[in-house]
C-alpha cells in the first residue's frame, strides 16, 4: 500500500557536500510543496511496505498512548513547523516510553516517544526535533542509509570470513523480525545526514510562527543531561557512541552554533508557545517524569526536575525529587527525601503520596512516631490506597516510643 | 537521534543473563514431592506438581522455574538477596546499574523495587502495582503484590509475587504470565507452590 | 517476541547448527485431535504475516515489496485451493477496528509467544522440558491460547482460526558467493537465505492448539505460484484431513 507524501526530490539542493562551518545566513525555507511523493525503486517500495506492515502493528499496541487531545496537539505543532500540507502526509503515535526519541520512517509513520515529551518545554523545542525528523524523512535518508548500512555489512561479513577471524558463528540478531514492529526499523544516520536534517528543520521553524532559535538550547540539554548521568554514575564521560544520537550527531558546541546561525533573526522575537506546552502537558508530565525517575538514571533525573523547577517549585515536583532519592536510599538521601517531601507537603497538604514518601523517609531516617503520623495522614487521605492494609502493618511495625 | 536504542531483548520476567555458551546443561526436572533448594540459597520448595528449572540464570540469587516455557509462565525465585545488591545480574554496573536492594529497605518498599527493576531492565513505561497486602511467607510476616506490565515482545503480563525480608536479606518469588489465559491457567499452581516454602536454616 | 529469542540462540550455539538440524521437529497434532476432509468446518485465517526479501552478504534483511505481494496472493491463492481440495472452507477474518483489532494483536502475539515456546521446548529435542518430556513420549501435545478466542472477529462464524507466519529470506548472490568461501576456507558454516514458517489451527470453542507446524528451514520458492503451494503444502504438512486423505486415496 503505496502512501502520498509530500516531495522533496532534490529540490533542497542547498547542502553542498564540503559543509564550511561557518555559514552566516539563515537556513532558507522550504520549496514549495510539489505534490504527492511515490515510492520508487526495489528498496524504497519494500522499505514502505515494510512501514505499512509495522504500522498495522504499533496502531494496535498496548504501548501507544491513546490520548487524542495530546496526539492531536502533538500533531498541530508539527503542522505549525513544517507546514499543513506537509504535516497531512504523517501520521503521530505516541509511545509510553522513557527514553528521548522520536523517528519517522519511509512511509509518513511519526513516533514519537514520552520520553521526548518530558525534555522539551515549549511548543519551539519540540517543533524543533519534530522538524529535524521530518527533515531526515524528506531527503529520503532512510533510504539512502539502508543502502549504505547494506554495503557497510557486506564488507564486515567478507572481513570476518576472509580473516578467519573465529570458528564460530555469531547467531545474527535481525532487527526488522516483524516482532520488533512497534520500535520501526532500524536506522542510524551520520553526521552529514544530521546535518542536513537541522538545515531543513531550521528551515521550516524559520518559515513558521516558531521561535526557531529554540533549536539550539534542546541539543544543549541533552547533552547536559547525558553529562549528569555519567557524573553521578562516576564515569569520566558520557557513553557517547552508546547513545546514538550523540555518536552520530556533531559535537554539541558546533552544533548549537550553527543552529543558532542557521535560525533566523527577525524569528527570536517569536512566540515559543512555552506556556500552551506546559498547559498540553500538565495531565501527562507527572506520569513521565515518574517514568523516568524508575528507570534509575539519578543523574539524568535529577538534572531533568531541576530544570523542571527553573519555573518554579511545585508541589509534584517536591514530590518527585522524593521519590528519587528515597530510591536510591542512602542514608543521606533519605535524609534529604523527607526534606523534599516536606517540601510538598507544605505546598499541598492534600498530596497524599507526598505524606507516604515523607513517612516512609522518616521511620527509615529513625524518625519513628514522626513518620508514623505522616503515614497516617496519608491513609485519611487515601483510604482506598492500593497498599493501605501494607501501610497499616508498617505503622503497626514501627509502634512504640521514639 | 533515531536508533531505538540496540535494547536486547528480554524473555519472561528477567533477562536470563548469564548463560555460557559452552556449558550445554539440559533444563532441570523439579520432581513433584521432592524437597528442592532453589537460588543457592536456604529457601526450599517442595512442588505439589512436577515443574521445570530452566538452566539459565537472571543472577546469582535467581532462579526461574516454568511449566510450558518462560514467556507463558515464569516463577523466579530470589534467594536472599544481600543489601547493596540488584535483582538480577546487571548488563553494565557502571553504565546500565539497576536499583539496590538495601540495607533500610522496607518490606513495603519490596514492590517498588520490583517494579524499578522491570522498569530499568526493560526500558519500559508501563508497569503498574496494583496491590500489596501483608501475609505469612517463610514463616514470617511479608508481603503478597500484584502488579501488571507491558514487556518488549508486545504482551501484557500480569503478576503476582511474595516477599519478606529475613536477617537483612531479601527472599521472594514471582510469577509472571500474559494476562491472556496464562496468568489464571496457572496461578493456582503458583500459590499451591509458594506456600511450600521454607528457610531450611 | 522475536523469532531467535535469546535462550534459542544460546541454545543453537550450544548444541551446534548440525545438532540442530537433526534434533528438529516440526509438527505437532492435539492427541485425539481429527479434521476429516469435506467435513465442511469453517477455518478463520487471521491475516498470515507475510515478509519475503532478500538477506544480504552481511546478513540484513531486505523487504521487496514486490516479492511480499506475490507471495501473499500465492499463498492466499494456495492456501485456498488446499482448503478447497478439502472440503473445508477458508475464511478471511473480517477487518477489525479499534479495540476489536488491538484483541487480535494480542492474540497474534500470544500466538507467537505460545508458537515459540513449542519451539524452543518441544521441538528441539535436546531442550525439552522435563515435564514435557513424557507428554511427548505419550504423544501428548497440550497448548492452549485460552477460551478467550471466542471474541476474537468473526469467531462466531467458524470452527477453527488458523494463524500464519511466514519469513523468507533470500540469499543474495554476494551471500551465496560468501557461503561458498566459508565452506571453502575457514570452514566455517555459513546459511544462506532463511526461510521460516508457522502455522496453527486453533479451536475456536477452547482455544486448543491443534495443531502446530513450525519449521525454521522451510523449501519452496514463495515468489512463483507453484513454489508458494510446495510452501503452503509445508507449512500444511501433516495438516488434519491431509493425511485422511491420503490413505482415503489408497483405497
Amino acid at each position: 500500500m503505496k502512501r502520498a507524501l509530500t516531495a522533496a526530490c532534490g529540490a533542497l539542493a542547498l547542502v553542498s557536500p564540503a559543509w564550511a562551518a561557518t555559514t552566516a545566513k539563515p537556513a532558507p525555507p522550504p520549496p514549495p510543496y510539489a505534490g504527492v511523493y511515490q515510492p520508487k525503486g526495489v528498496d524504497e517500495i519494500g522499505l514502505w511496505q515494510e512501514a505499512d506492515e509495522q504500522e498495522r502493528a504499533l496502531a494496535n499496541s498496548p504501548l501507544v498512548i491513546r490520548d487524542e487531545a495530546l496526539t492531536a496537539y502533538v500533531k498541530n505543532v508539527l503542522c505549525a513547523a513544517v507546514g499543513a500540507d506537509r504535516c497531512n502526509a504523517t501520521r503521530i503515535y505516541i509511545l509510553r516510553e522513557p527514553t528521548f526519541n522520536a523517528t519517522m520512517v519511509p512511509n509518513g509513520t511519526m513516533r514519537v516517544y514520552s520520553g521526548l515529551l518530558l525534555r522539551v518545554r515549549s511548543e519551539a523545542e519540540l517543533a524543533a526535533i519534530l522538524g529535524h525528523e521530518f527533515g531526515h524523512f524528506e531527503k529520503r535518508h532512510g533510504l539512502q542509509d539502508f543502502k549504505a548500512g547494506r554495503t557497510a555489512s557486506d564488507l564486515l561479513a567478507w572481513g570476518q570470513v576472509l580473516a578467519s577471524m573465529s570458528t564460530s558463528y555469531n547467531v545474527r540478531r535481525s532487527f526488522n523480525d516483524l516482532q520488533l514492529s512497534v520500535y520501526g526499523s532500524f536506522f542510524r544516520f551520520n553526521r552529514n545526514q544530521e546535518r542536513e536534517a537541522d538545515l531543513v528543520g531550521i528551515g521550516y521553524l524559520n518559515a513558521s510562527s516558531l521561535r526557531p532559535q529554540a533549536a539550539a538550547r534542546v541539543w544543549q540539554n541533552l547533552v547536559a543531561e547525558f553529562q549528569a548521568s555519567a557524573v553521578s554514575r562516576g564515569l569520566k564521560k558520557p557513553r557517547f557512541n552508546a547513545i546514538a544520537f550523540t555518536a552520530t550527531h556533531p559535537p554539541e558546541e558546533e552544533r548549537a552554533a550553527y543552529l543558532g546561525e542557521l535560525a533566523a533573526p527577525e524569528g527570536d522575537a517569536r512566540d515559543e508557545g512555552a506556556e500552551r506546552y506546559k498547559g498540553a502537558l500538565a495531565k501527562w508530565l507527572p506520569v513521565f517524569l515518574d517514568d523516568q525517575i524508575k528507570i534509575n538514571d539519578f543523574g539524568a533525573s535529577e538534572y531533568l526536575i531541576n530544570r523542571l523547577a527553573e519555573d518554579g517549585w511545585t508541589a509534584p515536583l517536591w514530590q518527585a525529587r522524593g521519590e528519587l532519592f528515597r530510591a536510591r536510599g542512602a542514608p543521606r538521601d533519605l535524609v534529604h527525601a523527607a526534606d523534599f517531601y516536606a517540601k510538598a507537603v507544605a505546598l499541598e497538604p492534600d498530596l497524599a503520596e507526598a505524606h507516604r514518601g515523607l513517612g516512609l523517609s522518616l521511620i527509615k531516617t529513625g524518625k519513628a512516631s514522626e513518620g508514623r503520623a505522616a503515614l497516617e495522614r496519608y491513609l485519611k487521605l487515601k483510604p482506598d490506597a492500593s497498599d493501605a492494609p501494607m501501610i497499616g502493618m508498617t505503622i503497626g511495625s514501627v509502634g512504640g516510643t521514639q | 537521534m533515531t536508533m531505538f536504542g540496540g535494547r536486547a531483548l528480554m524473555l519472561g520476567a528477567l533477562c536470563l543473563a548469564a548463560m555460557s555458551a559452552g556449558a550445554a546443561h539440559a533444563n532441570a526436572y523439579r520432581e513433584k514431592g521432592k524437597v528442592a533448594e532453589v537460588a543457592d540459597s536456604a529457601m526450599t520448595v517442595t512442588p505439589p506438581r512436577d515443574w521445570n528449572r530452566l538452566s539459565a540464570k537472571p543472577g546469582k540469587y535467581a532462579e526461574v522455574w516454568t511449566l510450558d516455557g518462560e514467556q507463558l509462565n515464569d516463577v523466579t525465585f530470589y534467594g536472599g538477596v544481600e543489601p547493596g545488591k540488584p535483582l538480577v545480574k546487571e548488563r553494565d554496573k557502571k553504565r546500565d546499574p539497576l536499583p539496590k536492594f538495601t540495607a533500610s529497605t522496607l518490606l513495603i518498599e519490596v514492590p517498588e523495587l520490583l517494579e524499578g527493576t522491570y522498569r530499568a531492565e526493560k526500558q519500559i513505561g508501563g508497569f503498574t502495582l496494583t496491590g500489596s497486602k501483608p501475609a505469612q511467607f517463610l514463616g514470617r510476616e511479608g508481603v503478597n503484590f500484584t502488579y501488571e506490565y507491558t514487556d518488549q515482545d508486545d504482551l501484557p503480563r500480569k503478576g503476582e509475587a511474595r516477599a519478606v525480608l529475613i536477617d537483612k536479606k531479601l527472599y521472594m518469588v514471582t510469577f509472571d504470565a500474559p494476562r491472556l489465559h496464562y496468568f489464571d491457567k496457572a496461578l493456582p499452581d503458583f500459590r499451591a507452590l509458594a506456600s511450600t516454602a521454607k528457610l531450611s536454616k | 517476541m522475536n523469532s531467535m529469542s535469546r535462550v534459542a540462540a544460546a541454545v543453537l550455539l550450544t548444541m551446534g547448527t548440525a545438532g540442530v538440524a537433526a534434533a528438529q521437529e516440526r509438527t505437532a497434532i492435539k492427541q485425539g485431535f481429527e479434521l476429516p476432509a469435506k467435513s465442511g468446518k469453517k477455518i478463520l485465517v487471521f491475516r498470515p504475516k507475510v515478509s519475503v526479501g532478500a538477506q544480504s552478504t552481511g546478513g540484513l534483511f531486505e523487504p521487496n515489496a514486490e516479492w511480499t505481494d506475490q507471495a501473499r496472493k500465492n499463498i492466499d491463492a494456495a492456501l485456498k485451493k488446499r482448503q478447497a481440495d478439502l472440503g473445508n472452507v477458508v475464511l478471511m477474518a473480517p477487518e477489525a477496528y479499534g479495540d476489536q483489532a488491538r484483541l487480535v494483536e494480542e492474540y497474534t502475539n500470544l500466538f507467537d509467544a505460545v508458537s515459540q515456546a513449542v519451539v524452543t521446548y518441544q521441538f528441539f529435542v535436546g531442550n525439552r522440558l522435563p515435564t514435557k518430556k513424557r507428554d511427548n513420549k505419550a504423544g501428548v501435545f497440550d497448548w492452549s491460547l485460552g477460551e478467550g478466542v471466542r471474541n476474537l472477529p468473526g469467531a462466531k462464524d467458524a470452527d477453527y482460526a488458523l494463524f500464519i507466519y511466514n519469513k523468507d529470506a533470500f540469499g543474495s548472490t554476494g551471500r551465496k558467493l560468501l557461503q561458498a568461501v566459508a565452506l571453502l576456507g575457514p570452514g566455517i558454516a555459513v546459511k544462506s537465505g532463511e526461510h521460516k514458517g508457522a502455522a496453527g489451527l486453533v479451536d475456536l470453542k477452547t482455544g486448543d492448539l491443534l495443531w502446530l507446524n513450525a519449521d525454521f528451514a522451510m523449501g519452496g520458492n514463495v515468489r512463483e505460484p507453484d513454489g508458494a503451494e510446495k510452501r503452503v503444502g509445508q507449512l500444511l504438512e501433516e495438516f488434519p484431513g491431509s493425511v485422511a486423505e491420503k490413505a482415503a486415496a489408497k483405497q
